[in-house]
């Protein structure tokens, strides 16, 4: 069974080896280089004023070739789940059934159970490998980043440490679940892509937010707290949105509330003369203006301190959703599938 | 008589359509049973179940005196259009069968391959369809099997290739004297190589025996008009047709009929057959009809 997995998907995966391997090299030699720019820049190992060096150190890495590594790294790790779902799951048992050519390897001296059960495996074995030598590998080079920039951050936090071996091995069982229900192989990863896309987003929407307790902070909206703020200046109620910042830095802010001293939310109206276009003092003008309406900030967020338990515990909830599907597979394929 | 499969009130349903309803026969061991029908009569299905491969909704199933197991070293299936894997090679697949059965013969796998000319670095996909059926035979003979299933394995053959697969399962019977459990809806098939006839039709079985006994006990009786009553006890007619002027009968019966008022004929697999399709009303004529490839 073991030779057949082999024989029948070879050729998925030399070139899924393949493109690890050079991936991975790639991220690995250059990483380096990054750290030692880093170095140069005073950043790495920096004792004080680091948050002024850490965002001089993006600015200089934004639109070089490590810009664009950092982002093509990222789009390569959001697109492999879809991509194992699709090309290794979904074609897996819907293709035999398509063929026919179940009839004939059922009819080996195989039980279903076993042949399942060495194609999932070894199969999803090799995904999740991928997954997680891909992920170590940018993980690694991207730390200089990271711990400059917001490493919490949904596009940062689903592309590092494990969270893309729960991403690799729900796409992968899920792809096969899909093929075996819908016994076509090019609607099953239709429909595969559809699941991959939306599991990954109902997780950073839903899941992820709610897998560690929140920190609150409450207090006075000062000057420096003032994160971003909106206005049209065309509108005649004069309202105006501000978003306070967490007290800590790279926190990941789920929710922020501007009151009065009351509780009321606040929205405005602001002062023309110091906010909006034509004001004089610009966004520091108006940020102070803002700070002497006397106005309470509420943060809800995560901090960067729940980086690690947010993985393993994300890492934990696609893992089990994982067996239960490879669960319903054997349960699937012993009764209903012929 | 042993029998190698026994069905007792054998059902199978998919959802609310039925593809074989309370189906009761026993296939008797060593034999070469051919199992005839329309298509549409349960037969694949029947097949299916009896390989494993489907689960019974009611009724009971004894195959080769157990429960059927998917997966059995005992059971050899050809399946409908005898599928193969497309990219992989012949002797691919002849390494599939070494590695997946305990009790591969890779001197009759390589034998058979080697004797009907296929190239082992031909891919499977690029064989013509009685290649294919071929290699899908080797397969399932090489396990060695006490029983070999085959699910209309000549269906899309033109008549050599067809032949010439007949053939070799003829050659591989007579050596190893496994039982055979082979569907076909064409009779022709059937009558070169199974020894015992089974017709199914609508799920139920219209006659079974053995292929000489039934060809011995049934007669085409031609004459003037004929009252089927007055043929006399023991004689069952199976099918009658009328003119004006002359009847056609197929008649059962183990005594020689001589009446010098007919013509008392021979009947051969395929007419006799017919007949009891044709007794199953004129919707199972039809379909005989319409299907024959």
């Amino acid at each position: 069974m073991i030779w057949l997995t082999w024989r029948q998907f070879r050729t998925q995966a030399v070139i899924g080896v393949a493109v690890t391997v050079a991936v991975g090299v790639l991220f690995v030699a250059t990483r380096g280089s990054l750290l030692q720019l880093a170095r140069d820049m005073g950043y790495q190992g920096c004792t004080t004023g680091c948050d002024e060096l850490a965002d001089q150190f993006l600015r200089r890495i934004s639109g070089t070739n490590y810009g664009r590594l950092q982002q093509n790294g990222s789009i390569l790790m959001f697109v492999l789940p879809a991509l194992i779902g699709l090309f290794w799951g979904a074609p897996l048992v819907a293709r035999e059934l398509e063929a026919g050519t179940h009839r004939l390897v059922w009819n080996q001296t195989v039980s279903r159970d076993r042949w399942l059960a060495v194609k999932l495996g070894l199969i999803g074995l090799l995904a999740v490998a991928i997954a997680g030598l891909l992920s170590w590998a940018i993980t690694a080079w991207a730390s200089p980043i990271d711990r400059a920039g917001n490493w919490l951050m949904p596009a940062t936090f689903s592309v590092r440490g494990v969270v893309p071996i729960g991403y690799a091995a729900f796409a992968f069982v899920a792809g096969v679940t899909v093929g075996m229900l819908m016994r076509r192989t090019v609607p099953a990863m239709a429909v595969t892509l559809v699941v991959v896309a939306s599991a990954m987003a109902l997780s950073i929407l839903f899941l992820r937010p709610n897998l560690a307790a929140h920190s609150t902070y409450q207090g006075q909206l000062t000057t420096d707290k003032v994160g971003g703020i909106s206005l049209s200046p065309s509108d005649p109620a004069r309202r105006i949105r501000v978003e306070a910042e967490a007290p800590v830095r790279h926190a990941w802010v789920l929710s922020n509330d501007v009151t009065t001293s009351t509780g009321a939310p606040w929205a405005g109206p602001y002062d023309p003369a110091k906010c909006g276009p034509n004001a004089p003092g610009e966004r520091l003008g108006c940020a102070q203006w803002i700070a002497s309406q006397n106005l309470q900030q509420k943060v809800i967020y995560l901090g960067p301190e729940k980086f690690w338990p947010l993985q393993w515990r994300e890492l934990g909830v696609f893992l089990t959703i994982s067996a239960l599907l490879a669960t319903f597979c054997f349960w699937w394929i012993r009764r209903r599938v012929a | 008589m042993s029998s190698a499969v026994v069905t007792e009130g054998l059902t199978k349903r998919y959802g609310r359509r039925t593809a074989l309803s309370d189906c009761t026969l026993d296939v008797p061991a060593g034999h070469v049973v051919g199992l005839v029908g329309p298509n549409g009569a349960g037969k694949s299905t029947l097949l299916q179940m009896i390989c494993g491969l489907l689960q019974p909704t009611a009724g009971r199933l004894t195959v080769l005196g157990g429960e059927p197991i998917s997966g059995s070293p005992r059971l050899g299936f050809v399946a409908q259009d005898t599928p193969v894997y497309a990219g992989l090679t012949v002797e691919d697949h002849l390494r599939l069968g070494a590695h997946l059965n305990p009790s591969w013969d890779d001197q009759l796998a390589h034998d058979r391959t080697e004797r009907l000319d296929l190239d082992p670095g031909q891919k499977a996909g690029k064989l013509s369809g009685g290649q294919r059926a071929q290699l899908a035979l080797t397969l399932a003979v090489a396990k060695r099997p006490d029983l070999l299933l085959l699910d209309e394995p000549v269906a899309a053959l033109d008549p050599l290739a067809r032949r010439e697969f007949l053939q070799g399962l003829m050659e591989y019977v007579a050596e190893s004297g496994t039982s055979v459990v082979m569907s076909s809806h064409l009779v022709a098939d059937l009558e070169r190589v199974c020894d015992y006839l089974i017709v199914l039709v609508k799920s139920r079985v219209r006659v079974t025996g053995e292929v000489e006994e039934l060809l011995a006990s049934h007669h085409r009786i031609t004459g003037g008009r004929i009252d089927p009553a007055a043929l006399g006890p023991g004689r069952e007619v199976i099918v009658a047709r009328h003119t004006d002027v002359q009847s056609t009968l197929v008649v059962r019966s183990t005594a020689p009929i001589e009446d010098p008022a007919f013509t008392v004929d021979g009947i051969d697999l395929e007419d006799l057959v017919l007949a009891y399709m044709t007794e199953a009303g004129p919707s199972g004529r039809d379909r005989v009809l319409e299907k024959q490839r």
